[in-house]
């Protein structure tokens, strides 16, 4: 396949599971405006924030415990971080991207799959956080995040499982184990700074990798941060973990036949095993979280740099030729 | 859906209805349907018709328009309809102006003896712009200069004529198999009843074509189609002729030359291409022989092709065959090379390089169109009795000062298309673009790019200029 279809594709995958994951995380933000405290309103937009590694427009999150300054500063980071054009994080960029991506790979990916994204970029195009927040913002984020559910659903039936499927997925993976761990280590740095609030706002990230029922079968309804960070983590059946984001990055580099250099192929796989290793053997031995979580997303960077290497800003002097 | 006050008029062909309001025969089945049609189900057809291109992103980009990267193209779902026995006509008149054309190419970069014998003037074919003096002495495989042209056609009152020959890079042919599916499901009985033959196999042609110039030896040719990239106006065709032709789509950064052979970048390595389809202009496809700042194109593709390891799709330097000013030579083409008198007619064209017709056309610039011989698209042409006294002050002085680049035309009354304006029926100027192929042998698909200038009265149709597209059918026999 030709390596910049191949890098179009997996920029596609990385950017509608980044755009997926934030649409998520502010759902579950603007749902919380209606009756949680505004302590924890605040702790939920620096969690965000935090996790972007980004400032807020009017350089800091203060805390003021009127719900009127809470409400009207919730607008305005609900509209930087949805439909903000110069924001790059934004889910309009990220989304836009996703779909521009597919626009350039129409010939290697499926006509029902371009449809899907191409009619949600539509929807969103036409709309600005004025619109969302008269109704039910909430209702926009998961709208869209069905969108995308509905796309990788299309996806898994009608696209053919080239190098060009194994890209996207290696794209999706990598991209969720790496927003997954500025998650974390976000959640984390929040917690200190919020050390009134008793569990850290951890229900929310049950919520959004979809884990309350397991914990509640692993462990109790007492939540506990340090059992949840576990969970989410390192849990290999939960379908969102950062571990089976791992396992699945890997699945996929194994399925691509190797590169133009056989070295730098299987320093690609090294690497996908080592951060497998990592979080499946190491994780339950170690103590320091969040030393371990930069580690790992330390690799991940490492793994994408290693991939654009061995597949597609490889040096063509010793390439060989087919 | 009615057509009383359709507006008929005696100088001007109506694609559907003769002068006294009767539909023609082969449109009859058609104008019966849509007479049985309510106002809100033909809007209703309309609307899925345009939501469908919105939907599907049929689109192209609008030169300097920052706000039209993606525009979609407007497209009518009335299609118009040819009858066996006209598409027979066009078929054989097309076959016979590329083979003519083909013959020129191969003859004015070879022996050049269609210049030694009088046809054309020396000045006209190589101070053409177009003109390559690189590809003097190339053989091309099979003679095939041109595999893909796109013939633009207009109909008066006195039948076809032939507008311009495009056998550089044309394009339209999307949009043709597009307007087929779109209109085809909105119109399904009628279709079917109809007995309309099929367009959607143009890019099996259109790969046996290329596979049939690609290098000897070359069991599965490997295709690559080269785009100038996504700001590119035509830049969905390209992505949708190599899916249809199942080739790489590439860009000239993705190909690079290595003794001789032409390869592409992939996960795998270095693949070697066999056929590069360019839809790059000749100027940038080769920085190293031609502009040497074109960042399109792939430093040493013509020194390949040269020897042969690389088939180039449309040759380069066949604009020269497409130039408005070569264009007045092709009837004389087809007489010199096939001594056979030309099947489909050109425009009367006057060329300003002749004081004579420059004097003429200076006088007549009201009732004229003028054009620059190396422009396309509809851009840099001026139509007479659309302009200002100032607008033909400053061409005039244009055309002045280089008389060379400019050919001027009669205003034709082109033929009327009942469209779907605001609900009702209204004539609507339009032409015809039938796409041919040709590696060792001619083949056409029976249909062609309805181009329509939906601006009340307009003759421009160009898409980059307010014309959008229609579906046009060819019967049966």
């Amino acid at each position: 396949m030709l390596s910049r279809s191949a890098q179009g594709l997996y920029w596609m995958g990385r950017y509608l599971e980044r755009a997926q994951h934030l649409c998520r995380l502010l759902q579950l933000q603007v749902e919380a405006l209606v009756d949680r405290p505004v302590r924890e309103i605040h702790l939920g937009w620096s969690r965000i924030y935090g996790a972007l590694n980004r400032q807020p427009p009017f350089g800091g999150i203060q805390f003021d415990r009127r719900d009127n300054y809470t409400l009207a500063d919730s607008y305005t980071l609900a509209g930087d971080l949805t439909f903000e054009r110069s924001n790059p994080d934004s889910v309009w960029n990220c989304f836009s991207l996703g779909r521009e991506n597919a626009r350039q790979m129409r010939h290697r990916i499926s006509a029902e799959m371009w449809i899907c994204l191409n009619l949600a970029y539509l929807r969103i195009q036409k709309l600005d956080i004025e619109d969302i927040w008269k109704t039910s913002p909430e209702n926009f984020y998961a709208e869209t995040v069905e969108e995308i559910h509905t796309f990788s659903g299309v996806a898994a039936t009608t696209m053919y499982r080239d190098e060009g499927w194994h890209f996207m997925q290696l794209g999706h993976c990598i991209e969720r184990a790496q927003i997954s761990v500025a998650l974390f280590l976000s959640q984390i740095a929040t917690a200190k700074l919020y050390q009134d609030s008793p569990d850290g706002d951890c229900t929310t990230l049950l919520r959004l990798y979809h884990a309350f029922d397991a914990y509640d079968r692993k462990h109790s309804v007492e939540i506990q941060p340090h059992q949840v960070l576990d969970l989410l983590a390192a849990d290999p059946l939960l379908p969102n973990s950062l571990c089976r984001s791992l396992d699945s990055a890997a699945a996929e580099l194994a399925a691509i036949a190797h590169g133009p250099s056989a070295a730098s192929s299987a320093a690609a796989s090294r690497l996908a095993g080592r951060v497998q290793a990592l979080i499946r053997h190491e994780w339950p031995d170690r103590k320091d979280r969040e030393a371990m979580l930069r580690q790992i997303g330390e690799h991940c960077r490492g793994l994408h740099d290693q991939i654009m290497t061995a597949y597609i800003d490889y040096s063509v002097e010793d390439a060989p030729v087919h | 859906m009615e057509f009383a006050g359709y507006d008929l008029d005696d100088g001007i062909y109506d694609e559907m209805l003769q002068p006294n309001g009767e539909p023609r025969e082969h449109s009859r089945l058609l104008y019966e349907t849509l007479c049985q049609l309510s106002s809100d189900e033909i809007n209703s057809i309309q609307e899925r018709v345009t939501r469908s291109f919105s939907n599907e992103g049929i689109s192209f980009t609008v030169y300097g328009d920052a706000e039209a990267n993606e525009r979609i193209i407007p497209v009518d779902c009335l299609p118009r309809i040819l009858p066996p026995s006209e598409w027979r006509h066009l078929e054989i008149g097309l076959t016979q102006r590329l083979a003519a054309l083909n013959r020129f190419l191969n003859d004015v970069y070879g022996e050049a003896r269609i210049i030694d014998d009088g046809v054309i003037p020396a000045d006209v074919v190589r101070g053409c712009p177009q003109y390559r003096s690189e590809m003097c002495g190339v053989a091309v495989p099979h003679g095939t200069w041109v595999a893909i042209c796109g013939t633009d056609l207009v109909r008066t009152n006195q039948g076809f004529q032939v507008l311009e020959d495009n056998l550089r890079v044309p394009s339209g042919v999307s949009y043709m198999i597009a307007n087929r599916k779109v209109v085809k499901s909105s119109l399904r009985r009628l279709y079917r009843s109809s007995r309309v033959r099929g367009v959607e196999h143009y890019g099996r042609l259109l790969q046996k074509t290329l596979r049939e110039l690609s290098p000897s030896g070359r069991n599965d040719p490997c295709i690559a189609l080269l785009t100038p990239g996504v700001y590119n106006s035509a830049f969905y065709e390209h992505m949708f002729l190599a899916r249809e032709i199942g080739a790489e789509l590439v860009e000239g950064r993705d190909l690079l030359v290595n003794g001789g052979f032409v390869y592409m970048r992939t996960t795998t390595g270095l693949r070697r291409v066999d056929v590069v389809y360019r839809r790059v202009d000749d100027d940038f496809l080769d920085p190293l022989v031609f502009r040497e700042d074109s960042l399109l194109g792939v430093p040493g593709l013509i020194h390949a092709y040269k020897l042969g390891n690389v088939a180039v799709v449309n040759a380069p330097g066949t604009g020269i065959a497409d130039d408005k000013s070569v264009y007045a030579y092709v009837p004389d083409m087809i007489r010199y090379y096939l001594g056979e008198e030309p099947i489909l007619l050109n425009v009367e064209t006057h060329l300003c390089r002749r004081p004579e017709e420059l004097e003429y056309t200076l006088d007549n610039l009201e009732n004229l169109v003028v054009k620059r011989v190396g422009e396309s698209g509809g851009y840099g042409m001026l139509v007479g009795p659309h302009s200002t006294l100032e607008e033909r002050d400053a061409y005039a002085e244009q055309v002045r000062a280089d008389p060379a680049d400019f050919i001027s035309q009669p205003v034709l009354p082109l033929s009327r298309a009942p469209c779907l304006i605001e609900g009702r029926p209204e004539p609507r100027h339009v032409d015809l673009r039938p796409f041919v192929l040709h590696g060792t042998e001619t083949r056409l698909v029976p249909g062609a790019f309805c181009r329509v200038a939906l601006r009340r009265g307009s003759l421009v149709v160009n898409s980059s200029q307010g014309g959008g597209g229609k579906d046009l059918w060819v019967l049966e026999d």
